[in-house]
């Protein structure tokens, strides 16, 4: 199944369990409706739908004005430096509704812009900057799991919170692990568990963990792989025990922030003792912001040399 | 003007918010309050008359400068000086302070200090109505700074597009800050803005309680019926302003009223602080003539006795 149609068809499912609904966002039920992420969402009997105009700090705040009225809302967007338009929102109102005890749901989902040449519009690709400025709940979508996770527990759920989807990832067959195995209540999902090297990806960087976890296999070696879905801090507990058993931990973060969320991850498994833990990130320079194809690969022989593995490089 | 019921009690709900708020600035002037507090003296007849014009299932948003209406609605002189305090006998429990301050009881439901972000959230209120078929509309009040910021326009625009029962009143105070209008931009005409995007717009000035609460009654069952957005632009005139006296303005320069104490403004003084129509109180005791504006101010000053003696 498309990556697209699996997050649609969740929303769907929870999107139809409301008595009253409201969906809105630029071309929701119009044009491309939002790239197959909207369509047929406001088919459920209770939802009214509306495509709206261009006023992202409006739209924000009317998300805000409706939960304080109780009626549960989501907005659907493209962009996510679009809603940086919305900051004063996300974060003043936001601070003030959280205040109240909320009845009801809010949720921001935006498409992440991540598919390359987008130029300065996807300077913005990590939810966890946006997170950090707002003091907000936000959740990335990679897998199967964690799109299942995340919109079965948290969309429904009295509150405010931001839910990010990757363009990138909009056409491919969406990560399904028939491995997973345990999921924590911090929006922490294990999906292979090995005793070689724990890797954890955040952002929408579960793809390329995923691959070096197969390059390990390749090799010969058994690594244990997590997605930190979670933007905002949560427990990291499960993956730093996992890396004392390994004694090797790779953080992978395909942001282009440098004052990721991952830090906090690198600094928990460097106090527990974790003996080697290392950070793939993007290296950006003036140049990252023209059009670019943004492709963010791990180097397999860079992460042999430093986690001191004979990992088979392709 | 004639003196009717209904303007008698109008201009004692004016004299008492004026005497509340003379309260509150004589306890900024000892700084008893850690939290910034902006006063609305002269704004009275305006706040008054949006809450007589109020009907059941009505909302209020405000802004940062909203004692006037916390007034209007219901708010005790008792909770508002203990909200001010942070005290959890407060109207908000001391959680709201002044600029942030709700009375969800009085259908103020949201309050904010950040210039135009209330104007969003007020659609967002109007659009849950419509979505529950309730009963009502939704005011929202900005200034003449406030509708400088874009949000003015999306939520107009957004208010006509989802054909919300939202008014939007903007309190022309004509500063913004310490600067006049005309120190910070040209001239923006709000009926021809009102009209290029479908909604309406009315003009109200001179301090007339009947008259705004008339026409405020009339825009309201326009919004109500028909789902139009209107401005409604009010010109005031922010009073308590004082000169300041140094080496440069030898004759003194002209202080602005913005936020803080009134440092010229005394309770001992009464309340009226002006000589002309910029001063809603000023108008009631022309109106009442002497005897009838002494007993009012007597029978306010009985409402307040507990405040004034300490």
């Amino acid at each position: 199944m498309k990556y697209v149609s699996c997050v649609n068809e969740l929303f769907r499912n929870e999107i139809s369990k409301f008595h009253e609904f409201v969906l809105y966002g630029q071309n929701v039920s119009a044009g491309s409706c939002l790239g197959g992420l909207t369509r047929g969402l406001g088919e459920s009997k209770g939802c009214s739908v509306f495509n709206v105009p261009n006023t992202e700090n409006t739209l924000v705040g009317i998300g805000f004005g409706l939960m304080l009225s109780g009626t549960s809302s989501a907005f659907f967007m493209k962009q996510q430096d679009f809603l940086l338009l919305g900051i004063d929102q996300l974060t003043n109102t936001n601070n003030f509704v959280r205040q109240q005890a909320p009845t009801a749901s809010f949720t921001i989902v935006n498409i992440t812009m991540d598919a390359g040449y987008e130029g300065i519009q996807s300077s913005l690709n990590s939810l966890s900057d946006l997170c950090a400025i707002a003091n907000c709940k936000g959740y990335t979508l990679s897998s199967k799991q964690d799109a299942e996770l995340v919109v079965e527990q948290c969309f429904a759920k009295p509150g405010f919170r931001i839910i990010s989807v990757s363009q990138r990832l909009f056409a491919t067959e969406i990560l399904d692990f028939q491995t997973a195995i345990a999921v924590h209540d911090d929006f922490v999902v294990r999906y292979r568990q090995g005793d070689t090297a724990t890797i954890a990806c955040s952002n929408f960087s579960l793809p390329q963990g995923k691959k070096l976890c197969d390059h390990f296999s390749q090799s010969g070696l058994d690594a244990s792989l997590y997605g930190i879905t979670a933007a905002h801090p949560c427990s990291y507990k499960p993956i730093v025990d996992d890396a004392r058993k390994t004694g090797r931990l790779v953080i992978i973060d395909d942001s282009k922030s440098y004052s990721s969320i991952n830090a906090l991850l690198e600094i928990e498994a460097l106090r527990a003792g974790v003996g080697m833990v290392h950070v793939v990130k993007r290296r950006m320079t003036e140049d990252s912001y023209r059009p670019l194809s943004e492709s963010f690969d791990v180097d397999v022989s860079d992460v042999a040399l430093h986690l001191n593995l004979p990992l088979r490089v392709a | 003007m004639s003196i009717g019921r209904d303007y008698a009690s109008l201009s004692a709900r004016i004299v008492k918010s004026r005497f509340a708020q003379l309260v509150v600035n004589e306890h900024l002037k000892s700084k008893m309050f850690a939290i910034p507090v902006h006063l609305a003296l002269g704004h009275e007849a305006f706040s008054e008359a949006v809450a007589a014009a109020m009907r059941d299932g009505d909302k209020l948003i405000c802004s940062h400068r909203n004692l006037h209406y916390q007034f209007a609605r219901g708010a005790t002189l008792f909770e508002i000086l203990e909200e001010f305090k942070l005290s959890d006998k407060g109207l908000a429990k001391g959680r709201g302070g002044s600029m942030n301050l709700t009375n969800p009881d009085g259908s103020i439901v949201y309050t904010s200090s950040i210039l135009g972000n209330n104007l969003c959230v007020a659609a967002g209120v109007a659009l849950s109505k419509r979505i529950k078929r309730e009963e009502g509309v939704v005011s929202v009040v900005t200034g003449d700074g406030g509708m400088e910021e874009g949000a003015f326009y999306e939520t107009l625009e957004n208010a006509r597009n989802m054909d919300l029962p939202l008014i939007i009143l903007v309190e022309n105070n004509h500063w913004s800050l310490g600067t006049r209008i005309e120190e910070r931009r040209k001239p923006i005409n709000l009926s021809q803005l009102a009209s290029g995007l479908g909604a309406r717009y009315t003009a109200l000035e001179g301090n007339d309680p009947i008259q705004y609460r008339d026409e405020l009654m009339a825009v309201r069952g326009r919004v109500h019926l028909q789902r139009i957005p209107e401005i409604v632009e009010v010109r005031l005139t922010t009073l308590g302003d004082w000169r300041l006296q140094t080496d440069e303005f030898p004759g003194g320069k002209f202080i602005n009223y913005h936020a803080g104490s009134a440092p010229k403004v005394s309770l001992d003084n009464g309340p009226v602080l002006g000589s002309d129509a910029s001063d809603p109180v000023y108008l009631i005791k022309e109106n009442l003539g002497e005897p009838g504006f002494a007993r009012l101010i007597e029978s306010t000053r009985r409402l307040f006795s507990d405040f004034l003696t300490t």
